[in-house]
């Protein structure tokens, strides 16, 4: 059963072009990991998935479905409907997302909307494993730590537990210790609600640990997705294998980081060809002035003109 | 001419409605647009007609000449009040911010003294003690316009400092006072220009103030305060007395501060703006 | 050898709080550290764990409340300037990391100025180079770059002086993955060819042991442990090392 289904959504800021016709489905129950580096456009897919990109920003193609209905032609109130109950987001800046003047047992009251006892808000905050629900309640945002303030980020985004949550770089704000209990913590009420996760971060290794399916974006295209394994044992996009070589933690003693050179482009109007072209080792005659198509295989997508060498080459 | 281009059409307005106001001063000041601002020409409080444009005042002086004069004096008075004003708090305030310590304790509190005072109340206590004038006037201007100019430059500053291409500098071994007037200075200027525009649209406003009340500018100088007091008495039989000098005094801090928030969006760090 | 840098039991706190609450904070308790002639020492800790202070402490920018630091065998000298040319840092934000009003090619010749070189704009041309940037790039302002572009200036300022000894803190954590890897190759090859000591202070402690020779870990103000670089790919002996790098 598909959930969310991304249909070559263009967006653009401006002049800048922020997606590039990304395509992406997610399933029912699935954890999805959508991996990218700065401006590769995933925060702007997160933001587009509950209408929530900034006036600055327009849709100029493609679109965006969940459960089977279009998010571009929702009013308002279907959207605020879809937002309060199907969607849930967790942001990079946990106390940045929190409202400053307000305690916080009111604020998760408020995400549960009219059914909120004192107990409830409690309870809420204990499932996010706070030590002392009661004084955290009592608080206001500037007096928790950054793993607490995400903490309770999470609480009032799994209170009315939807059906989809996003997560854009939960952790990146977080020390690593914090990290790996927040992302426990994510993932754990995920599974208990049955909530459809898509986690939006930089660090393959670490998406690929948890979830289920990785989707790697670049250029504003998802340019390749498949099984979490399968993409980080054998990486059929250029790309994707890159990154997996720069990570430096990933290399072993005595070996040189492979590092990709020149930067991430800026897209300014549709890329005429593969977007990686400059920077591709493996670059052919046609990938500069020519789109690459999607090519499938077993569950594993790649938008690539050697895909289907590539796929040859790993069977 | 960038920055003309990079302003947006509200503020561009405000910037061509300034440019008119000096134009208009310096037509009456210098090629004596309308006649003499102090001869008597004709009866007295005659309304706006082909002879008196604006109109006559309860002497028979032509208000033309006079509103001219006016908005010389007044734009004069506030320009170099605030002039004095900005040099005063880049000096205190980029000290202050960029050093830190007592030194910045001592500046902010004395500012906080002047800050404390409500503007008119300190204008006509620097009227009593200099005695009322065109020398009265500036010196409030600049003791109403330093504090909040001071503090912000300071918060620049400060903030300039903390970023690393200061650090580098220090560790490079590059002495404070460079750091100051390479680094800080140049990257504080933007603030300094967008509150000096603010600073005179205050300036304009306290001169109104205090000649209005009859501690600024003395008749039979005129200026945009001392038309207004005059215009106030004739309020009814000869409402344009009040009504042109209020309305440039009004268009003057209008266009000021509309072109002061067009120059504050256009020098915002260019860092500051992501693209996606 | 006389070590470039010597940390000597150096602790540091501060206080902090509203005043009558005000508590002691001790970001840094007898810290010991050493790093010798061309030697890359790599910090790993997480914020808050004393990194940023320790590297505030190698570079002068901070008086330690106990201990002491030398460099090159003598105590930090009163005037900053009599050190100009011999230690310079690669900071953390490579959006701030050049002043935004000054062409490239003047903040990279800044260090040099200080000296009074008279060579100063062969030398920063030759310098830019040497990070992998044309000449074209003294004449662009900060705002025209990309972040790892900033970062190679930023290095390529740092370097010019030919210092014997660099602070890293923090000088590839803001950069994306792809450009990560290019500036680590970039520090590891102008380390080779220059052989300048380096303190070279990163929260992750795959980039720090990529670069260094030895891995100092950093926790709660403490040096928890320090050894080869080496044993960081196997098996470090501290507990809270082994978490660390199960984290990568």
């Amino acid at each position: 059963m598909t959930l969310l289904e991304v249909d070559q959504l263009v967006v653009d800021y401006g002049a800048v072009r922020a997606l590039d016709g990304a395509t992406l489905s997610v399933a029912r129950g699935e954890t999805v990991g959508i991996v990218g580096e700065s401006g590769s456009g995933k925060s702007t897919l997160g933001s587009a998935i509950g209408g929530l990109l900034p006036k600055a920003a327009e849709v100029t193609g493609g679109e965006v479905k969940v459960d089977g209905s279009v998010v571009g032609s929702m009013s308002a109130r279907e959207l605020r409907a879809l937002r309060s109950t199907r969607l849930g987001y967790v942001f990079q800046e946990p106390i940045g997302s929190l409202d400053p003047t307000m305690r916080i047992g009111r604020q998760v009251a408020l995400a549960l909307r009219g059914r909120a006892s004192r107990a409830d808000v409690l309870d809420r905050l204990a499932t996010v494993k706070l030590a002392d629900p009661a004084r955290v309640a009592r608080g206001y945002p500037h007096q928790l730590s950054g793993g607490m303030a995400q903490r309770v980020a999470i609480a009032m985004a799994m209170a009315a537990e939807p059906e989809l949550l996003i997560a854009d770089e939960p952790t990146a704000a977080l020390d690593s210790q914090v990290r790996d209990e927040v992302l426990d913590l994510v993932f754990a009420l995920a599974a208990e609600a049955g909530t459809t996760i898509l986690w939006l971060s930089h660090d393959l290794p670490a998406v690929a640990r948890r979830c289920s399916r990785v989707a790697v974006m670049y250029g504003g295209r998802v340019v390749e997705s498949g099984p979490a394994s399968a993409v980080l044992a054998e990486p059929r996009h250029p790309y994707t294998a890159a990154l997996a070589g720069s990570v430096p933690g990933a290399v072993s003693e005595g070996q040189r980081l492979v590092a990709i050179p020149g930067q991430p482009p800026v897209l300014s109007g549709a890329s005429p060809g593969c977007s990686f072209a400059p920077r591709c080792p493996a670059v052919l005659e046609s990938c500069a002035g020519e789109r690459p198509r999607s090519h499938v295989s077993g569950g594993h997508d790649v938008l690539c003109h050697r895909a289907s060498e590539t796929v040859g080459a790993a069977r | 001419m960038t920055t003309w281009r990079r302003l947006d059409p509200l503020s561009r307005t405000g910037l061509v409605c300034l440019v008119v106001l000096v134009l208009a001063a310096l037509a009456g000041s210098v090629f004596g647009l309308g006649g003499n601002p102090d001869g008597i020409v004709g009866s007295r409080l005659a309304p706006p007609s082909w002879q008196w444009p604006l109109g006559t005042d309860q002497l028979g002086r032509s208000m033309l000449p006079r509103v001219l004069e006016g908005i010389g004096t007044t734009l004069l008075l506030s320009t170099l009040a605030v002039l004095v004003t900005a040099s005063l708090s880049t000096v205190l305030g980029i000290v202050a911010g960029y050093r830190g310590g007592w030194l910045a304790e001592l500046v902010l509190r004395m500012v906080d003294v002047l800050y404390s005072f409500p503007t008119i109340v300190l204008a006509i206590l620097v009227a009593a003690v200099l005695g009322p004038g065109q020398a009265a006037t500036l010196c409030s201007i600049v003791l109403v316009t330093i504090p909040l100019m001071t503090r912000l430059v300071r918060t620049a500053a400060m903030t300039v400092s903390e970023r690393d291409y200061i650090t580098s500098a220090v560790i490079s071994g590059v002495g404070w006072w460079r750091i100051l007037a390479r680094h800080v200075l140049p990257n504080v200027s933007g603030t300094i220009a967008v509150q000096g525009t603010y600073a005179l649209s205050v300036g304009i406003l306290v001169e109104g103030g205090l000649s209005f009340l009859g501690f600024g500018v003395q008749p039979p100088e005129s200026s945009l305060g001392v038309l207004i007091q005059q215009g106030g008495i004739y309020l009814l039989a000869a409402p344009w007395l009040l009504a042109f000098p209020g309305v440039v005094l009004v268009v003057a801090i209008l266009a000021i501060n509309v072109f002061g928030d067009g120059l504050r969006d256009r020098l915002e760090p260019r860092e500051s703006r992501s693209l996606v | 050898m006389t070590p470039v840098l010597e940390l000597d039991e150096v602790s540091v706190s501060f206080a902090a709080g509203p005043p009558f609450r005000r508590r002691t904070t001790h970001a840094m308790r007898e810290v010991s550290l050493r790093i010798d002639p061309g030697e890359t020492v790599g910090l790993v800790g997480e914020s808050g764990s004393g990194k940023t202070t320790t590297s505030m402490v190698a570079l002068g920018l901070r008086a330690p409340s106990s201990g002491a630091v030398r460099f090159e065998g003598e105590p930090f000298p009163r005037r900053r300037r009599a050190l100009a040319g011999r230690m310079q840092a690669v900071l953390q934000h490579p959006q701030w990391s050049l002043d935004p009003r000054m062409r490239v090619g003047r903040s990279v010749a800044e260090p040099l100025g200080v000296l009074g070189h008279a060579d100063a704009e062969q030398r920063t041309l030759a310098m830019l180079d040497q990070v992998g940037l044309d000449a074209s790039f003294a004449k662009r302002y900060p705002h025209q770059l990309s972040g790892g572009q900033r970062q190679r200036v930023s290095i390529a300022r740092a370097l010019v002086t030919r210092p014997p000894f660099l602070v890293f803190d923090e000088a590839v954590s803001a950069l994306d993955v792809s450009v990560q890897a290019q500036i680590l190759n970039l520090v590891k090859d102008l380390q080779a060819e220059f052989g300048f000591a380096a303190l070279f202070i990163s929260h992750d402690l795959g980039a720090v042991r990529y670069v260094a020779d030895r891995v100092a870990v950093m926790r709660g103000g403490e040096l928890v442990e320090t050894a080869d670089a080496a044993v960081f790919y196997r098996k470090p002996a501290h507990e809270y090392s082994r978490r660390l790098m199960e984290a990568l």
